[in-house]
């Protein structure tokens, strides 16, 4: 009691602005004096509740945008501001408390992956962890379209490049025009909040309850929307595709598929940018395999005998006639051809079309050079032979003799005499082993 | 203080009530309408503050504008024209356009998605119907009309859902295109039977092509060795015609040109050969007899005799 009145009187002290109210309080009763000092009380502590409350009002105004986020004020549930006036950069921020004004943040720089796995064979828990001993779940003849997915895809025009035509035609005429494939592709999308006004007002996120986080709700809210558009522009895109162009996963298949996707969201005005289109794998059906391997064999098995080809080509034309060959076989082959630009290409040719040319070359060399030593020789000789001939003759005779006497290996000499008339002579014709061997005599 | 303070807290507590209770926003997410005594009066179709009777009177009633998708429940079968079995599955993406007529026909969102389903079932059966299966899918790419197949849908679907359930389709789209499980056998079959030709196909190719770049080759070579023999058949040519200018000159004595000739060419096999000689001839006579010198024509008859001999 001692403290309330303290109290109260430290009170009316503190405002000594009004001295005539001390007074009448003295002269109250008891009860009417604490009735009084409670009333003063409690508006003072409603006076504390206020301010904290009016400051706790404007505090909660107070708003952060982290840096990969763009954000919206909602003034009445109406968006404040046009076009990009309206997008609050990253950040600390005012806006009026709830219910005048509302802050709405949504990220933007994140790019959010979704794989898309509804054209893919049903993958058991083995095939994931790769622990299956078969990597594929294997179905002997059918694929259930419930189970299974899978797209379509158009066959080659006009059948299948190389088979004969007949093979083509069947082909068409058992499919009465509208031959298609079955092909399993998985495909991964890459996208963005572009558009913060656009992707708010008009994609369906879920409220976020306390204790999650708003991108993990806004990227699963988004996900149907955006899985349904992506299977649509694939859908959509493959049956122009052959299955080899998917298998090949040439890649203006999902640029075609992005394009489609980003125009449909256009369309939607969802704000949603796709930033890359992945067509991550793409195979034949586990049904075809043995077929498919067997093509893929071949493939390479062809690809491999070109490939012998062309070295054992280049291989000959080096050997016949190096770098120049192939020119200068053109340049032959063309009566047209400039002659000195012929003569060019045989002077710089190599191999055995050199070796030719070169032997031809020797023997005349040879062949001439022959010629004119024997007939200077002949000329050195003639004045003395024309003096004296039986003697030069004879000298040049014995002179030729001793040189292929001294070059024999062996020399037999026989008795020609009548007294050696009958007897038989018998030589051992050593073959020298020095000599050489018989292939080139 | 106290005086005027307590009636302006009651002032201002009075007007937020009374604000409360006389306005309601709408969100940029979100449309709705005004009922009176239970009767509409207004749709708010736009975000901002609105004014309106306390409630009592009036009553606000607000749906998410926002886009949503539906697909149809499960994957049916269907066929197209000429009674080919075909799967589809088609998706529409909608929104609340008209939240009184939305209201009126089917109050809830799930009673929306059920109504719009059997439409979306209603329109995919019957225009896949009008379509032949070779205008989803075709060997020749000009012939397929999947989109506007698609545009035909929507337009087919768009126009009584909106007058019915005021209900706006923002989009149609087919997400799965699929044959029945018996079809994909035969598929299955073509698809081998294709690829088994043009596996046979590019094995006769390469091999086709591999003998076409190895007789070019051959060819060439055989151009360039024909030419160079050729070629080498003139150098020759060249080199006796060369040659024979030196011969002429050798026509001064032909005998003798013959006799050098003969011993040059004597000289040039005989190396390293075995010879067998009769002692009758020269100069091995010397190992039986001592000769008869002096006589000049003893000389001569030698030479000459060993010159015919040759």
């Amino acid at each position: 009691m001692a403290h309330e009145h303290k109290h109260g009187h430290d009170h009316g002290h503190n405002h000594g602005a009004e001295p005539e109210q001390p007074l009448p309080v003295e002269q109250l009763d008891a009860a009417g004096k604490s009735l009084a000092d409670a009333f003063r009380i409690s508006f003072t502590i409603l006076k504390i509740i206020m301010i904290v409350l009016i400051v706790a009002f404007l505090a909660s105004g107070f708003r952060t945008v982290d840096p990969d986020e763009r954000a919206l004020v909602l003034r009445f549930g109406k968006i404040r501001g046009i076009g990009d006036g309206a997008i609050l950069g990253p950040g600390p921020h005012w806006v009026f408390p709830y219910p005048i004004e509302e802050i709405v943040r949504i990220p933007v720089e994140k790019n959010i992956n979704l794989a898309v796995n509804t054209f893919w064979y049903k993958e058991t828990r083995d095939d994931i962890l790769g622990a299956g001993v078969k990597p594929r779940n294997f179905r002997a003849e059918k694929l259930d379209p419930m189970v299974e997915g899978y797209c379509l895809t158009r066959s080659q025009a006009g059948g299948p490049v190389g088979a004969g035509p007949d093979v083509a035609a069947q082909l068409i005429k058992d499919s009465e025009g509208s031959d298609y494939h079955i092909v399993h592709t998985k495909w991964q999308i890459n996208y963005q909040i572009a558009n913060v006004d656009q992707f708010f007002r008009n994609v369906y996120v879920r409220d976020v309850k306390p204790g999650q986080i708003y991108s993990d709700i806004m990227v699963a809210s988004i996900a149907p929307l955006l899985r349904s558009v992506v299977d649509d522009a694939i859908v959509t895109t493959m049956v122009h595709y052959t299955i080899d162009e998917a298998l090949q996963s040439v890649d203006t298949i999902p640029r075609r598929v992005q394009q489609l996707v980003q125009g449909k969201l256009e369309v939607l005005e969802s704000g949603i940018r796709v930033v890359q289109m992945q067509l991550v794998s793409s195979t034949w059906p586990m049904q075809v395999d043995e077929a498919f391997q067997a093509f893929v064999e071949a493939s390479q098995k062809s690809a491999k005998t070109i490939t012998e080809a062309r070295t054992y080509a280049e291989t000959t034309l080096n050997t016949t006639g190096g770098q120049v060959a192939a020119p200068l076989c053109e340049a032959l082959l063309d009566p047209n051809s400039d002659p000195q630009q012929r003569e060019a290409l045989w002077a710089q040719v190599t191999g055995d079309v050199q070796e030719i040319i070169s032997r031809a070359q020797a023997y005349q060399t040879k062949i001439v050079e022959g010629a004119r030593a024997s007939a200077n020789y002949l000329r050195s000789i003639l004045p003395g032979y024309r003096e004296q001939p039986t003697l030069v003759a004879r000298e040049l005779y014995l002179a030729a003799i001793r040189e292929v006497l001294a070059n024999a290996d062996e020399k037999f000499i026989l008795d020609t005499s009548n007294k050696a008339k009958n007897r038989e002579v018998r030589i051992l014709l050593n073959r020298d082993t020095q000599l050489k061997p018989k292939t080139n005599p | 203080m106290k005086n005027i303070a307590i009636p302006i807290l009651i002032a201002v507590i009075s007007i937020v009530m009374i604000v409360y209770l006389v306005t309601f926003q709408v969100r940029e997410t979100e449309s709705g309408f005004v009922t009176r005594f239970g009767k509409p009066v207004r749709e708010v179709t736009r975000p901002g503050l609105y004014l309106k009777w306390p409630t009592p009177i009036e009553q606000v009633h607000k749906f998410d504008s926002r886009m949503r998708v539906l697909e149809a429940a499960q994957l049916a079968e269907t066929t197209t024209r000429g009674n080919v079995p075909i799967i589809v599955n088609t998706y529409v993406v909608w929104r609340v356009a008209e939240p009184l007529k939305f209201l009126n026909a089917v109050k809830t969102e799930e009673n929306a998605a059920s109504k719009l389903r059997n439409h979306i079932n209603d329109t995919q059966n019957r225009i896949i119907g009008r379509h032949s299966f070779g205008e989803f899918v075709n060997s020749d790419p000009t012939k397929i009309r999947f989109d506007e197949i698609q545009k035909e849908m929507l337009d087919d679907l768009k126009g009584p859902v909106q007058a019915e359930y005021g209900i706006e389709i923002k989009t149609l789209g087919i997400k799965q295109l699929n044959v029945s499980e018996d079809v994909t056998k035969k598929v299955f079959e073509r698809m081998k039977a294709e690829r088994q030709g043009r596996t046979d196909a590019i094995t006769s190719e390469g091999e086709g092509m591999a003998i076409k770049i190895k007789a070019g080759a051959n060819e060439v070579r055989d151009v360039l060795v024909n030419a160079a023999e050729a070629r080498a058949k003139e150098i020759r040519g060249q080199g006796d015609a060369d040659a024979a200018k030196y011969y002429k000159m050798l026509e001064e004595d032909p005998q003798l040109a013959i006799y050098l000739r003969n011993l040059e060419t004597l000289k040039a096999i005989s190396s390293r050969s075995t010879i067998v000689l009769p002692t009758d001839s020269d100069p091995w006579k010397l190992l039986m007899a001592m000769p008869s010198l002096g006589t000049e024509g003893s000389a001569k008859e030698s030479a000459t005799e060993s010159q015919d001999t040759k």
